[in-house]
């Protein structure tokens, strides 16, 4: 045999071995997360019920009913529409391991995007897993990508021109959070937004809710973005979470800028729609060394320069800011957000209890919260 | 600012270096031992998973390329590329200055659909090339000129990737850019093509020539011989004037179809064959690509990205307009998208205090700038290659007046920013 020869039979061993190695990684993301559903939980469905083109389909997500028996409104909780932000998934999971509603009802989903969960962003070096220790022992969560997985909406256009003719990078095209009102002859992502848009519709949610987290360089963080039906609610949050010492920055949906939830969640039906964010370094452009740690701490040292060099919209220090401290600023706004849509629209009551305060969050951990996995 | 990240790319950049120089790999492979060793040093082990995911960042972009260059090499085959060579001379010879600009709009033209310079080379390059050089210009001044016009079209409207990629990562909605983008674009082009040209153009003698001309094929097979490129305009431009009117099937396989068009459009010749060819000529540059995308996803694992990213964003204020027009460019070593998303996004934060539209249209040209610069240098490597030129250090020497011109142009437009609104928006 030929020096050449042998050198492309090893060559094509090494590929075998990469490709076998790599494959059985990316096959492992694709497995879903487990979650308990907690004693509040009244009942289970799926995306497909209320849009039936997508059963069968990967990104066909689970949705939790937490219901009481006295009449009320409907709260809805959307986390996981960007699986790179992971606080808001991780407040819904514990909605749906801990809450128990005495009044009215909460419809929740914890992975908007499941088919975002499937895979990571190439070039962003990101974890696939995080990881909490529990009394019960070790719990994992998938982080995965901003956007739908290629290997489920593929290819993108060059642009991305959404519902309203408007121009946008032909990624943004498995943007969740750019594809509103959904589109039942769309793309794969459209048609989820259009699965999500169904179930506020028929449940006639009063309040809608959409968690994010942003990387601390960008202006519109630690914030409530609201509609304008959601701004008179979102207004007198805002003060009583300052009560709490929780800043919030709040904003008005722009209207010019279309297709996510809480400007098309408005437009589109009858509910108050919020928008709101946390602070992430894991998916800002400043971070520093990329990994689980990062995703749980927000330690970096990046972003400590970066603060002081007054770039960044939210104060950072060497504390960083812990999953804890973002997971608790959602639930707090949750909480926060509900009782008052209860002052201002008696008839559309919700009340619950066993979601730990954010300082219980900070004092004992996040895992501590976390149910046991039977 | 000293710091762990700064050894890592300094480990990383000079295994590229002995890679490349000393034992002259192939840069691909050079990128990807430098992204190897970088995971090394910061205690990632080899992480296969991260080596391939970022290396398959740029299978679109591998897909396009490939197929794109298969429908280079159909319509040299298929004497359409003569064809409009001989027209174009015999049209517009007595007005020399007016053919070389309108011999830029040509390569623009692509660029301004797809908001790749890459694919304005591959087309519009592919067919102004000859007469470039039938004209009289050296190999590496039209290389330079195609290389040049195919940034712009990058950058110029009505489809800008980088803006949008800046525009996506601050939530810029993509409306008003047309007016910023074509002050940007168009009197540069204009200038870089007169500059390029003006010495060639004042000894251009259509008689010497005229009789060398290649053979024109237009008699033999009439319009059917533009079927091609007129199919694969048709495709791209329906993308984007009516992206509802069927499915997105991409840009690889719009040059496919339009390749496989160009079979029965003119003058006989071997697909596979050609396809192999093709393929063959662009492997260098998909194995750069692949080494690319394991470069960034290993420097973003390790933080040598944010390391880059913080220093010049801790600029001075008189250096930042300095370093935003050398690094963006520079960064286009690695990938002009790749430093619109990496360095644009926080440059357009740090500078929101003037007209974003604005400055994200120059940030935006200026991140275009990038795919000149070597090793990954798409357009221009692309244009070297379609001329015949081997050594791309050849070409880079013309592009880099206007080049700079280009940079300079983008800064003052960030530095009047809100004057310009006012005008523009």
């Amino acid at each position: 045999m030929k020096k050449n020869q042998k050198i492309a039979i090893y060559i094509l061993i090494l590929t075998a071995i990469v490709i076998i190695l790599s494959a059985l990684e990316f096959v492992d993301q694709w497995k879903s997360d487990f979650i308990v559903a907690g004693s509040g939980v009244t009942r289970m469905a799926k995306l497909s019920d209320y849009y039936p083109e997508l059963r069968g389909k990967y990104c066909d997500t689970d949705i939790y009913f937490l219901e009481s028996n006295e009449p009320g409104g409907t709260v809805f909780v959307l986390g996981g529409t960007h699986p790179n932000e992971p606080s808001g998934m991780l407040s819904v999971v514990l909605l749906i391991e801990n809450a128990v509603v005495t009044k009215g009802r909460m419809i929740v989903i914890q992975q908007a995007n499941l088919s975002g969960y499937s895979h990571n962003d190439p070039q962003e070096g990101s974890p696939r897993k995080i990881h909490f220790n529990t009394p019960y022992g070790r719990r994992e969560f998938r982080y995965g990508s901003r956007a739908t997985n290629p290997i489920h909406q593929w290819p993108d256009p060059d642009i991305y021109i959404n519902q309203f003719g408007q121009s946008l990078s032909g990624s943004e095209t498995r943007n969740l959070n750019r594809g509103y009102p959904g589109d039942p002859e769309g793309n794969y992502t459209e048609k989820i937004c259009y699965g999500i848009l169904e179930v506020i519709k028929k449940e006639e949610c009063d309040l809608s809710i959409d968690l994010h987290e942003a990387s601390p360089e960008y202006p519109v963080i630690n914030a409530i973005v609201a509609h304008e039906r959601a701004i008179d609610l979102a207004s007198i949050a805002v003060l009583d979470l300052q009560m709490e010492d929780l800043d919030y920055n709040l904003e008005i949906s722009p209207p010019s800028f279309r297709g996510l939830t809480h400007r098309e969640w408005g437009d589109y039906s009858d509910t108050m729609a919020i928008l709101m964010e946390s602070a992430n370094a894991s998916q800002g452009r400043i971070r520093g060394r990329t990994d689980e740690a990062l995703v749980l701490t927000g330690k970096d040292k990046m972003y400590v320069k970066a603060a002081e060099l007054g770039r960044l919209y939210v104060p950072y220090d060497e504390k960083g800011h812990p999953i804890e401290e973002r997971v608790g600023r959602h639930l707090t706004a949750i909480g926060v957000l509900v009782e008052n849509m209860s002052l201002l629209f008696p008839d559309e009551t919700v009340e619950y209890y066993g979601i730990p305060s954010y300082q219980e969050l900070l004092q004992y951990g996040y895992g501590n919260y976390l149910q046991p996995v039977k | 600012m000293l710091s762990i990240e700064l050894l890592y790319f300094v480990v990383m950049v000079g295994v590229f270096a002995v890679s490349c120089f000393r034992f002259k790999l192939p840069v691909g492979v050079a990128m990807a031992l430098s992204a190897i060793s970088g995971c090394l040093v910061a205690g990632f082990g080899i992480p296969i998973r991260h080596l391939v995911e970022g290396g398959l960042n740029y299978l679109n972009t591998i897909l396009v390329i490939s197929t794109a260059m298969i429908f280079m090499k159909v319509v040299q085959y298929n004497g359409m590329m003569d064809t409009v060579t001989r027209w174009l001379i015999e049209k517009y010879y007595s007005k020399p200055a007016l053919l070389i600009i309108g011999l830029s709009f040509i390569v623009v033209f692509p660029g301004m659909i797809t908001g790749s310079s890459t694919a304005a080379v591959l087309t519009g390059g592919v067919l102004v090339s000859p007469v470039l050089i039938y004209i009289g210009f050296p190999k590496e001044i039209t290389a330079a000129v195609v290389a040049m016009a195919a940034v712009f079209g990058e950058a110029a409207p009505p489809v800008n990737v980088n803006a949008l990629i800046i525009g996506g990562g601050i939530d810029l909605p993509y409306i008003g850019f047309t007016l910023p983008l074509l002050l940007l674009t168009i009197p540069l082009i204009i200038f870089t093509s007169l500059f390029l040209g003006k010495k060639y153009l004042k000894v251009f003698n259509y008689e010497k020539i005229k009789d060398d001309l290649p053979t024109s094929y237009l008699s033999d097979f009439g319009i059917w011989l533009f079927l091609p490129i007129i199919i694969l305009f048709i495709l791209m431009i329906r993308e984007t004037f009516l992206p509802k009117l069927f499915p997105t099937l991409g840009m690889p396989i719009y040059f496919l179809i339009s390749a496989l068009v160009g079979l029965f459009s003119g003058k006989k010749f071997n697909f596979l064959k050609i396809a192999q060819e093709a393929v063959h000529d662009a492997l260098p540059v998909l194995g750069i690509l692949v080494g690319v995308g394991m470069f960034i996803q290993v420097m973003t694992l390790t933080g040598v990205r944010g390391y880059i990213v913080i220093n010049c964003l801790s600029l001075p204020a008189y250096l930042l307009y300095l370093g935003i027009a050398v690094s963006i460019p520079a960064f286009g070593a690695v990938s002009a998208y790749g430093s619109a998303s990496v360095l644009g996004v926080p440059f357009a934060l740090a500078l929101l205090e003037s007209n974003p539209v604005i400055t994200v249209a120059a940030l935006s040209q200026l991140s275009a700038l990038g795919d000149l610069v070597p090793p990954t240098a798409l357009a221009g490597i692309f244009a070297a290659q379609v001329v015949g030129e081997k050594n791309y250090f050849k070409v880079l020497k013309y592009c880099l007046i206007p080049a700079v011109i280009t940079a300079a142009w983008s800064i003052v437009v960030i530095i009047f920013a809100n004057t310009l609104a006012k005008i523009l928006l």
